[in-house]
């Protein structure tokens, strides 16, 4: 199983081998980060485009039209580059950023070093994976440039219209390599999961018992195993959609479809079978984003309270609860699709369940800040950020996950305002916590905590500006996706929020260009981390140098005697007292 | 980390956290009572509810569970003279929560599975109700109304065209009084509506924001929805799923008369036809 690890030894690399085609976890989960932080500046700007035309609607930017000569013509945005705007916003972000980040990034980054192993299980396939998801990436971005521009059909790509050309413009050659790029994408978050599963169960140190592992870890080991099981259904979903564009088949398509003085000649599908199986995955995809996001907030808040996480058990259990339910409950998303009734309400049942063991959680982190000391460090006021966005984005859900009340909020921006509290702003903030937290164990070198702060401020408070009126939007009946709000009159009302919601998100873009400039600045000049242990934490990956060499460890592996989260212990002599410590000889009690 | 740092590990950011947390919660209550659902024009009074019920629920959970977050960042933001406490397992506690927030749940489930089978029994269309056809095509909706006979005739899609938009079979006999508006439902107060909804080329949604009815309309087989209006005067219909460029536009209206003067709009449709 290690036999990449030892084929190429230790010895010095050249450039191509350890940047490029590197085996070795820890830079591949940095080319991940890469990636995904490249990605989020695409998906940031379209998402600033987007705001933009909602802000202000009809007004003419001359400027604009420079970077956009036919989506900004003579300065005004035209409908089909507005739809193209977010179907591509909601792909970049979901698959290339949040999935990236947190799971393919911390995950390769942080597995080997928190269980106690040199490298992944399979350094070959790891390498493979990186290299399977950058032409994805490249494929995405290269569609924008196509004739008809890129996908226009949602990032949920519902046919017909992501099936027929003539529906929409972008669905020609973009929706095609929008199918293309996401089958690249799903192979290579295939390959991720596999790795992340065999490495947890087999590498794992000696006296590294499943229940000693940090909860990031356990998170990341579920997010493998939620993979693994539902992306493949994506993939048959996209390449049966790719037969339905180009071979005539009807998988997704009836009889009886008629566009711009066609009729079409397929017959036999049906467009909820391709819903059915995009949510089997886009589900579990929610928990594949937010899981490792939990992980880091339990790692890093109990870091920083100085107290063991509460309820460590109960964590773990509603880490394995919420990764069954998330199998689920996919068709809480089609309510009002016109599946049958009587199944939207034993979705109901299992939606409203995933709410206990969210509740759990949320329950154990305020516990564990109970009696706490807090060290309000960056990474540690983004932890307490993703507490704050997860309990707002949790109950939202209630109105969404009781059938009743969401025939009026779905496909309103309710639904945005909530996934963007629950989904993104977990993905988001456990990102940023975690680059700000393993920071030192990646580069030997802090970030700039002042410039962090700011960052932090403005990215909170920007947050809660951004998406918490599009509550109000959604509850006061304003659509999803639509270019122009005030074709409705009973609409018009709202253009306000609409332009607070505008501001806020450009302040909130602006401040992620600090972090960006604070990442690469701290790379090369930010303060020395000399310590291996700068944060007097207690995992495991506390115990390797910073940042650790080829192999992790320079002698053995240490080996673990406790569980991660020994802060405080009366016991002990010292404040923490970490994994690799052996027990005191003495008497307890 | 610095020494002076952990002495006096940035407190003030701890305040500032608190203030925060405690400033957003107000704020963002405080907006609730400004933005509302739109005014109620339908019987669906139940959805509304259910509605405020889960906003007084979750808004107190919110509440309060975000005061405690800001709390606790607030009270142990610095302590000189403890440590973090030890202190991380708690059976009755955990239960208790666990079972708290299942106790919660179990009553907005059964609810909104008993308003959600009300509004869904479709098949319980009384035999008095107006039913109605509703289609919806890039970017328009078509209401076919039945005519005197009461019944809808049948349709091809074979048969559309630009002069027979909606494919409707002229040798169907239950056709011959049908009458087509484009954009414009009319419907009589206090009656039952029954509409059959059917699209001609993609995915749309037929959403009346007053009435809290929304349900796609899908390629190939046929929806509906059922409901009453409970007040007159003018109302939008606009499309909720996406359906292309002209989404945004894809917008018609609903306007709902007095018995007597919907029977009088009837006759001068058919008068029309």
């Amino acid at each position: 199983m290690s036999e990449g690890h030892d084929d190429h030894g230790h010895g010095k690399q050249g450039f191509v081998s350890t940047y490029l085609f590197s085996f070795d976890h820890k830079m591949i989960g940095k080319q991940y980060l890469t990636l995904a932080m490249m990605m989020a500046l695409v998906g940031g700007i379209l998402a600033m485009l987007i705001r933009l035309q909602l802000g202000w609607p009809g007004t003419l930017w001359p400027s604009l039209e420079t970077f956009f000569p036919t989506g900004m013509a003579s300065g005004v945005m035209t409908p089909e580059f507005y739809v193209m705007l977010f179907t591509m916003h909601g792909t970049i972000m979901v698959f290339f950023v949040l999935s990236l980040a947190p799971v393919s990034g911390f995950g390769n980054f942080l597995i080997p070093l928190q269980i106690g192993a040199r490298d992944m299980a399979f350094p070959f396939l790891n390498m493979l994976s990186f290299w399977t998801v950058l032409p994805g990436a490249i494929i995405i971005l290269i569609s924008f440039l196509v004739e008809g521009g890129a996908a226009a059909s949602g990032w949920t790509a519902y046919p017909p219209l992501s099936a027929i050309r003539s529906a929409i413009p972008g669905s020609g050659a973009g929706q095609t390599l929008w199918i293309v790029g996401m089958v690249f994408f799903i192979a290579s978050f295939t390959m991720g999961g596999l790795n992340f599963v065999v490495t947890i169960l087999n590498l794992r140190t000696k006296g590294m018992k499943m229940m000693r592992l940090p909860l990031t870890t356990w998170a990341q080991f579920v997010v493998g195993v939620l993979g693994l099981l539902s992306f493949p259904a994506l993939a048959a979903g996209a390449i049966l959609l790719l037969f339905d564009r180009g071979l005539g088949t009807s998988f997704f398509l009836p009889a009886g479809i008629y566009i711009g003085d066609q009729l079409f000649a397929h017959e036999g599908g049906t467009p909820l079978l391709w819903q059915h199986l995009f949510w089997f995955l886009g589900h579990p995809e929610v928990y594949i984003i937010m899981l490792p996001a939990m992980g880091f907030a339990s790692d890093i808040i109990a870091t920083f309270s100085r107290r063991p996480i509460f309820g460590y058990r109960s964590m773990v259990y509603a880490i394995i609860a919420i990764g069954i339910l998330s199998f689920l409950v996919w068709g809480h998303h089609m309510f009002v699709s016109g599946m049958s009734p009587f199944l939207g309400s034993v979705f109901v049942m299992t939606t409203l369940a995933i709410a206990i063991p969210s509740a759990v959680k949320t329950f154990n982190w305020l516990s564990t800040l109970w009696k706490a000391k807090i060290r309000f460090t960056t990474p540690m006021l983004f932890a307490l950020g993703i507490v704050s966005l997860f309990v707002t984005g949790g109950l939202t859900g209630l109105f969404l996950g009781t059938n009743a009340t969401d025939i009026q909020l779905h496909d309103t921006y309710f639904v945005v305002a909530h996934f963007h509290f629950i989904m993104a702003g977990a993905g988001l903030f456990g990102a940023l916590a975690a680059v700000y937290y393993w920071f030192p164990k990646m580069f030997g070198r802090f970030m700039n905590e002042g410039l962090g702060k700011i960052h932090f401020w403005l990215t909170f408070l920007a947050y809660y500006g951004t998406f918490f009126p599009m509550h109000y939007l959604g509850i006061a009946g304003m659509m999803r996706r639509i270019y122009d709000p005030n074709t409705y009159d009973y609409l018009k009302p709202l253009q306000p929020v609409n332009t607070f919601i505008t501001v806020s998100a450009f302040i909130l873009g602006a401040a992620q260009l600090i972090f960006v400039a604070n990442y690469f600045w701290s790379m090369a000049k930010g303060r020395k981390c000399a310590e291996s242990n700068p944060w007097e934490s207690n995992g495991l990956e506390w115990s390797a140098p910073s940042p650790p060499g080829h192999g992790n460890w320079e002698g053995e592996i240490p080996e673990v005697h406790r569980w991660p989260y020994d802060y405080n212990n009366p016991d002990e002599d010292r404040e923490f007292t970490p994994q690799w410590q052996p027990a005191r000889v003495k008497a307890r009690g | 980390m610095a020494e002076e740092e952990k002495v006096r590990p940035y407190v003030s950011h701890g305040t500032a956290m608190a203030l925060s947390i405690w400033g957003i919660v107000l704020v963002s209550v405080v907006f609730f009572f400004v933005y509302g659902l739109p005014d109620l024009a339908s019987d669906r009074s139940s959805q509304d509810t259910l509605y405020y019920v889960i906003l007084a629920i979750s808004g107190v959970a919110y509440i309060i569970v975000q005061l405690i977050l800001g709390t606790f960042i607030f009270r142990f933001r610095h302590r000189d003279d403890a440590a973090g406490s030890y202190w991380h397992d708690s059976h009755r506690l955990e239960v208790g929560w666990t079972l708290g927030t299942a106790a919660v749940l179990v009553p907005i489930v059964v609810s909104g599975l008993v308003i959600w089978g009300d509004v869904k029994a479709s098949t319980d269309v009384p035999p008095d109700a107006i039913v109605i056809e509703a289609v919806g095509a890039q970017f328009q909706w078509d209401f076919r109304y039945p005519g005197p006979d009461g019944a809808i005739g049948g349709f091809q899609p074979e048969l559309y065209s630009l002069e027979n938009p909606l494919g409707i079979d002229e040798t169907d006999p239950a056709s011959a009084d049908d009458f087509v508006r484009t954009n414009q439902l009319v419907l009589p107060v206090d009656r039952v509506a029954h509409l059959r909804l059917r699209s001609k080329d993609v995915q749309h949604a037929f959403f009346l924001p007053n009435f809290r009815v929304k349900q796609d309309l899908v390629p190939g087989m046929e929806t509906s929805v059922t409901f009453t209006p409970i007040k007159t005067g003018e109302y939008e219909i606009a499309c909720a799923e996406l359906c292309g460029l002209g989404h945004y536009r894809m917008r018609a209206f609903l306007t709902v008369m007095s018995a007597s003067d919907y029977d009088a709009w009837l006759a001068e449709q058919a008068a029309q036809n």
